[in-house]
C-alpha cells in the first residue's frame, strides 16, 4: 500500500506548527513536525551587555518568560562563580524567585487544562460542553500572576532577579496579599478543578483513588480514561530534569531507574526541513516536563500510574495538573515562612565582571530550559538557549524517533495524533527562538 | 523710568559699591554704614534692599555667579569646539580677574574664606549655581560629543577650576610676573590636554 | 450586530496575548465583540479559513514585528495576509511594541523587520494606507486595560484622541514616572545605593527610563497591583520606539550628568534644580523608610 502524506497545521500552541503525517497502511509510521520562522534571540543578543538577557530572553516566550528571566539570571551569576567571584543569595532571594516561578508554573498548566485540553478533548470525543472554559483559566492566571506581580512588578515580562538576588524589597503588607490570593488559588483548586480539599488531594498516592477527584479534573479523567486512551501516547519511557526545584531534582529516569546528569553532555543539532535544532544526552532522545518531574522525583502517584500505564497520555496529562497542587502547597508553606530581614540583593552594584562564561537552568513549566552565556569585555559573544520542547519534539536520532513523535506513531487518525501531539504542551514560540 | 528698573539699577550699584570696599578694605572691616555713605544714601533704605549684610553677601555671590554663567552660556552656545570653548572661558574668567578683580577675589577670600557667612542659606552649591550649571552643560556636551573623556563630574571640577582659582589667586597675591592674559593659551591647552578623550 | 475582531500574530513571542488574557474583567470585554479568531481564544473561525483570507473583520488587531517576506503560515506569507485584513478593517489595531515600531525582534534583520506602519519612529510605506484606521499601543508586552480601553472605546463609537505616533493620549500622555513611588527621591536626586532596596531613585545609576518614558505603567499598575520601579526595577523604556536600547541597566552619563533628560525638561532647568537639591542632606532620605522616629 503505498504511503500518504498528509500535512496539517496545527494552531493554539502559543504559536503554530506543522505536522506532517506518513500513513502506512492505515497507521502513522512518522511524524515530521516543523516550525516556519525562526526570530534569532540568540544573534540577538550578541554584543550586547551582559545583563541586557535579563530583558530580551523572557521576550523568547509570552507564556514562560519568568522561566527565561531566571535562567538568564542563573546563567550570569554562574559565570561569575566560574571566574572566581563568589555569589551568596540569601534564603529569601531564593524564596521570592522560587515562589514566583511556581506562580507562572501554576497559570501556564491551568491555562493548558482548560483552553486546550478540555476544548480539545471535548472536541475530539465529540462531547462539546457549553461551558466557557477560558473564563476559569482568565481568573486564575490573573489572581496567581498578581501575586507573582507583587514581587516581580508585573507579568507578563518581569526582569527583577539580577545577580546577587532580585530588585524587590517587600513588606509584609506584600507577604499577606500574596498569601491571600494563593489561598484563593487554592479555594478554586479545591471547589473548581478537583471538588476535593487540597491535603487530600495530595496524599492520593494509588491509582484506585483516582476517582475520588471530582471537578474539572475530574471531568477529564473519565473522558480519557472511557475513551481507551490510557493506553496510547507511550513514548521512550526515558525522562530527564536539569533543574533543582520543589518538583524535583535533577537527574534522569530511564524506566524508572533514576540516575544523575550533567549539563555539559547536552548537545544541540540542526534539523532538516525545520528551524527548531534537536537536542540529545549523551546522544539519547528524552523527554522533559511534569511526567519526568513526576518520575525522577518518585512521585508517589505518578510512579503508581506509570507502573500500570506507562508513559501513556494518562500518565502524562495527570503528572502536569497534579503539579499545580504540589505547587500551590509549597506556595502558600514557602509565603508563611519567608523571612523578609534578610537583604534582597548581596551583589554590590558596580561589581561587573567584564569576562565570564556561565550556564543556568531552570524547570520551567514544559521542562527543562538551559541558558549559556559567554561574556567578554562585559558583551556577550555567545548565547544559547535550549528550550523543553526543543527535548520533546526532536525528530530524532539514527536508532529512534523523537518523543513526541514515537507517541504518536501507530495512530490511525489525525484527529487522534494531534491530540496526543497537544498532551505535551508544545510551545511553538519557544522552539523558535 | 519705570520704579522697578530703577530699584534694580540701585540694587546693583549697591552689590558694586560693597564689592569695591570689600576688596579694598576686607570685608570684615566694610560695614554697612560704610557701603551707604559710599553711595549717598542712607543706611536704612540700603537695609530695605539687604536686610543685612550677611544677605548682601548671599546675594553678591549669586550676582557674581550669574554674572559668570550668563558669559559661559554664551560660550556653551556656540557652535564651536570643546578645546575652543575652554579657551573662551578661561579668557572670561581671567579677563574678568583683570577687569573686574573685586568679583573673582570676593569668591576667592570672601567666599570661600567666610564659610560661616553663608552656610544656613547658601549651603552647598545652591547659590553659586548660575555658574556651575553652565560648567555643568559644557562638560555634558563636551563628553557627549566624545571630545572630552567621560569621569567623575568633579574630578574634572576640580582641575578646570582649581587650577583657574589657583592663577587668579596668584595673581592676586602679585606674584606673576606677566599680566594674566598671558597665561590664556598655556593653561587652555593644559587643561583641554589633561581632560581630552 | 457585534463588531468582529481577528487577532493576527507575526513575528511575535506572544507576550501581548499572555497580557490581554490577564485583563480582570476579560470576558465582559470580549462580550461586546465577536471574536473571529484569536491565538488562544476560541473564535468563530479556524486558522485555516483565517489563511484563505475569507473570514470578516471589522478590528484587526495585530502582534509581532512585520516582515514582507521569508514568514510563510499555510503556504501564505504573513505579510499578505495581514494587508487582506487591514484593508477589510475598520480599526487596526498594534498591540506591542514589535508590530507598532519593531521592537526586539526587528534587531534580527534591521532592513526588512519593522512594525507594521512604523519602522522605529519613521513611517513605512504602508503607513500611507492604514493611517487613518490605526491605533497604536506599544509597551512590550502591552498592558491589558490600554487594549481594553480602546476596544470599549471602539465599542461605544468613540473617537480616540491619538498622538503623531498614533498611540492614545489619555494613555500615553503620563510618563512612567508618573506616580512611581520613588519620585520624592527623584525630587531630591538620592540614588538608589544597590538593587533590592525599596529607597532610592533608579535614574541616576540604574538606568531607568521612566522620566522620558510614556506609557502609564504606575498610573494603571500592572496585573492590578505593581510596577517595574514599584518592585526595584528600572523601566527600560518598552514603549519607545527606539526599546531596546543598549545597557539598560545602567544610566548613561558624561561627567554624572544624565545623558537624557527627563522628558520636556530643558537641561539647564534639571541642572540648577540638581545642583540646588544636591547642596541639601535631608536626613529622611538618608534613613530606610521604615526606620522612622517611631
Amino acid at each position: 500500500m503505498k504511503k500518504l502524506h498528509i500535512k496539517q497545521l496545527i494552531e493554539k500552541i502559543e504559536g503554530e506548527a506543522e505536522l506532517d503525517f506518513t500513513f502506512n497502511e492505515g497507521k502513522i509510521e512518522d511524524v515530521k513536525i516543523n516550525f516556519g520562522f525562526y526570530r534569532g534571540i540568540e544573534e540577538i543578543l550578541q554584543g550586547k551587555d551582559a545583563r541586557d538577557a535579563l530583558v530580551i530572553t523572557p521576550r523568547v516566550c509570552g507564556i514562560c518568560n519568568h522561566a527565561h528571566l531566571l535562567a538568564a539570571v542563573r546563567a550570569i551569576e554562574n559565570g561569575y562563580e566560574n571566574a572566581g567571584q563568589k555569589i551568596e543569595l540569601t534564603s529569601k532571594a531564593k524564596e521570592i524567585r522560587e515562589f514566583t516561578l511556581a506562580c507562572e508554573l501554576i497559570q501556564n498548566h491551568i491555562k493548558w487544562l482548560y483552553m486546550t485540553l478540555l476544548p480539545q478533548i471535548e472536541s475530539y470525543l465529540d462531547c462539546t460542553s457549553e461551558e466557557n472554559y477560558a473564563v476559569k483559566a482568565s481568573y486564575l492566571a490573573s489572581k496567581i500572576t498578581k501575586a507573582l506581580a507583587i514581587f516581580a512588578g508585573q507579568w507578563p515580562h518581569s526582569s527583577y532577579a539580577v545577580p546577587g538576588g532580585v530588585t524587590c524589597d517587600p513588606t509584609y503588607v506584600d507577604v499577606m496579599q500574596a498569601q491571600s490570593l494563593v489561598d484563593e488559588c487554592i479555594t478554586f483548586f479545591e471547589q473548581v478543578v478537583t471538588e476535593l480539599p487540597l491535603d487530600t488531594y495530595l496524599n492520593i498516592e494509588y491509582c484506585a483513588d483516582l476517582h475520588n477527584i471530582g471537578g474539572d479534573f475530574g471531568k477529564l479523567l473519565q473522558l480519557i480514561g472511557s475513551s481507551g486512551m490510557t493506553e496510547i501516547g507511550k513514548s521512550h519511557d526515558r525522562f530527564i530534569v536539569f533543574g533543582d526545584c520543589i518538583l524535583s531534582k535533577s537527574g534522569k529516569s530511564i524506566g524508572t531507574k533514576v540516575t544523575n546528569v550533567n549539563s555539559k553532555y547536552v548537545k544541540e543539532t540542526e534539523q532538516v526541513g525545520t528551524v527548531a535544532k534537536a537536542v540529545t544526552y549523551k546522544e539519547r532522545l528524552y523527554e522533559v516536563g511534569p511526567l519526568a518531574r513526576g518520575m525522577v522525583a518518585k512521585r508517589a502517584i505518578v510512579k503508581n500510574l506509570h507502573k500500570r500505564y506507562k508513559d501513556s497520555l494518562l500518565t502524562r496529562v495527570f503528572a502536569r495538573i497534579h503539579e499545580v497542587a504540589t505547587l500551590l502547597a509549597y506556595s502558600k508553606n514557602l509565603l508563611s515562612n519567608l523571612n523578609l530581614e534578610e537583604a534582597s540583593c548581596t551583589l554590590d552594584l558596580h561589581a561587573r565582571l567584564q569576562n565570564f562564561e556561565g550556564t543556568g537552568v531552570v524547570e520551567a513549566a514544559r521542562g527543562a530550559l538551559i541558558h549559556k552565556t559567554t561574556v567578554k569585555e562585559g558583551r556577550i559573544t555567545n548565547y544559547d538557549i535550549i528550550t523543553p520542547t526543543q527535548w520533546n519534539l526532536s525528530h530524532g536520532t539514527k536508532g529512534e524517533h523523537g518523543i513526541a513523535i514515537e507517541a504518536m506513531l501507530g495512530s490511525k487518525s489525525i484527529e487522534e495524533a494531534t491530540f496526543i501531539f497537544r498532551t505535551f504542551d508544545v510551545c511553538s514560540v519557544c522552539t523558535t527562538q | 523710568m519705570k520704579i522697578a528698573e530703577k530699584k534694580a539699577i540701585k540694587r546693583e550699584s549697591i552689590i558694586q559699591t560693597a564689592l569695591q570696599l570689600f576688596s579694598v578694605n576686607g570685608f570684615h572691616k566694610t560695614t554697612i554704614p560704610d557701603i551707604a555713605g559710599k553711595l549717598q544714601m542712607s543706611v536704612g533704605n540700603l537695609y530695605n534692599y539687604f536686610s543685612s549684610k550677611d544677605i548682601l553677601a548671599q546675594e553678591i555671590i549669586k550676582y557674581t555667579s550669574e554674572t559668570l554663567g550668563k558669559k559661559i552660556r554664551v560660550v556653551n552656545e556656540l557652535d564651536v569646539s570643546a578645546e575652543q570653548k575652554i579657551h573662551k572661558i578661561v579668557d572670561i574668567y581671567f579677563t574678568m580677574a583683570k577687569e573686574k578683580p573685586e568679583m573673582i577675589e570676593y569668591f576667592l577670600r570672601v567666599y570661600l574664606s567666610n564659610r560661616e557667612v553663608f552656610s544656613g542659606d547658601c549651603q552647598g552649591m545652591v547659590c553659586v549655581s548660575g555658574f556651575i550649571t553652565e560648567i555643568m552643560v559644557f562638560f555634558d556636551d563636551a563628553v557627549s560629543s566624545g571630545e572630552l573623556r567621560n569621569q567623575d563630574f568633579f574630578s574634572a571640577f576640580g582641575l578646570f577650576m582649581g587650577y583657574l582659582g589657583g592663577m587668579v589667586f596668584l595673581k592676586g597675591e602679585d606674584v606673576l610676573p606677566q599680566g594674566i592674559e598671558f597665561y590664556i593659551d598655556d593653561i587652555s591647552r593644559n587643561i583641554y590636554n589633561a581632560l581630552k578623550a | 450586530m457585534k463588531p468582529k475582531l481577528l487577532w493576527l500574530q507575526a513575528i511575535t513571542c506572544n507576550g501581548n496575548t499572555h497580557s490581554f488574557l490577564n485583563h480582570p474583567d476579560l470576558f465582559s470585554i470580549l462580550s461586546h465583540f465577536e471574536i473571529v479568531h484569536h491565538p488562544a481564544l476560541d473564535g468563530s473561525y479556524s486558522m485555516e479559513d483565517v489563511i484563505a483570507g475569507s473570514v470578516p473583520c471589522d478590528i484587526l488587531i495585530l502582534e509581532g514585528s512585520f516582515v514582507e517576506e521569508g514568514f510563510l503560515k499555510g503556504g501564505i506569507e504573513v505579510s499578505k495576509l495581514i494587508k487582506t485584513y487591514a484593508n477589510k478593517a475598520k480599526h487596526i489595531i498594534s498591540a506591542g511594541t514589535c508590530a507598532t515600531f519593531g521592537g526586539i525582534f526587528k534587531q534580527k534583520d534591521p532592513d526588512k523587520i519593522s512594525g507594521f506602519c512604523f519602522d522605529l519612529g519613521e513611517k513605512t510605506s504602508r503607513y500611507a494606507s492604514y493611517a487613518s484606521k490605526l491605533v497604536s499601543l506599544p509597551g512590550c508586552p502591552m498592558h491589558p486595560k490600554w487594549m481594553s480601553y480602546v476596544l470599549m472605546m471602539i465599542a461605544n463609537n468613540r473617537v480616540i484622541e491619538i498622538d503623531n505616533l498614533h498611540r492614545p493620549v489619555e494613555l500615553y500622555g503620563y510618563t512612567v514616572h508618573t506616580g512611581c513611588t520613588r519620585n520624592e527621591y527623584f525630587e531630591w536626586k538620592i540614588d538608589t545605593k544597590n538593587f533590592g532596596l525599596k529607597e532610592g531613585c533608579l535614574f541616576y545609576e540604574q538606568g531607568c527610563q521612566g522620566p522620558h518614558t510614556r506609557g502609564s505603567c504606575n498610573k494603571i499598575l500592572w496585573n492590578d497591583v505593581s510596577s517595574k520601579t514599584r518592585s526595584g526595577t528600572p523601566c527600560f523604556g518598552c514603549t519607545e520606539p527606539t526599546f531596546p536600547q543598549i545597557s539598560l541597566y545602567s544610566t548613561k552619563t558624561n561627567m554624572g550628568i544624565p545623558a537624557k533628560m527627563p522628558l520636556g525638561i530643558p537641561r539647564r532647568a534639571y541642572l540648577t534644580l540638581t545642583g540646588v537639591t544636591k547642596s541639601f542632606k535631608i536626613k529622611r532620605f538618608t534613613e530606610r523608610l521604615m526606620d522612622y522616629d517611631k
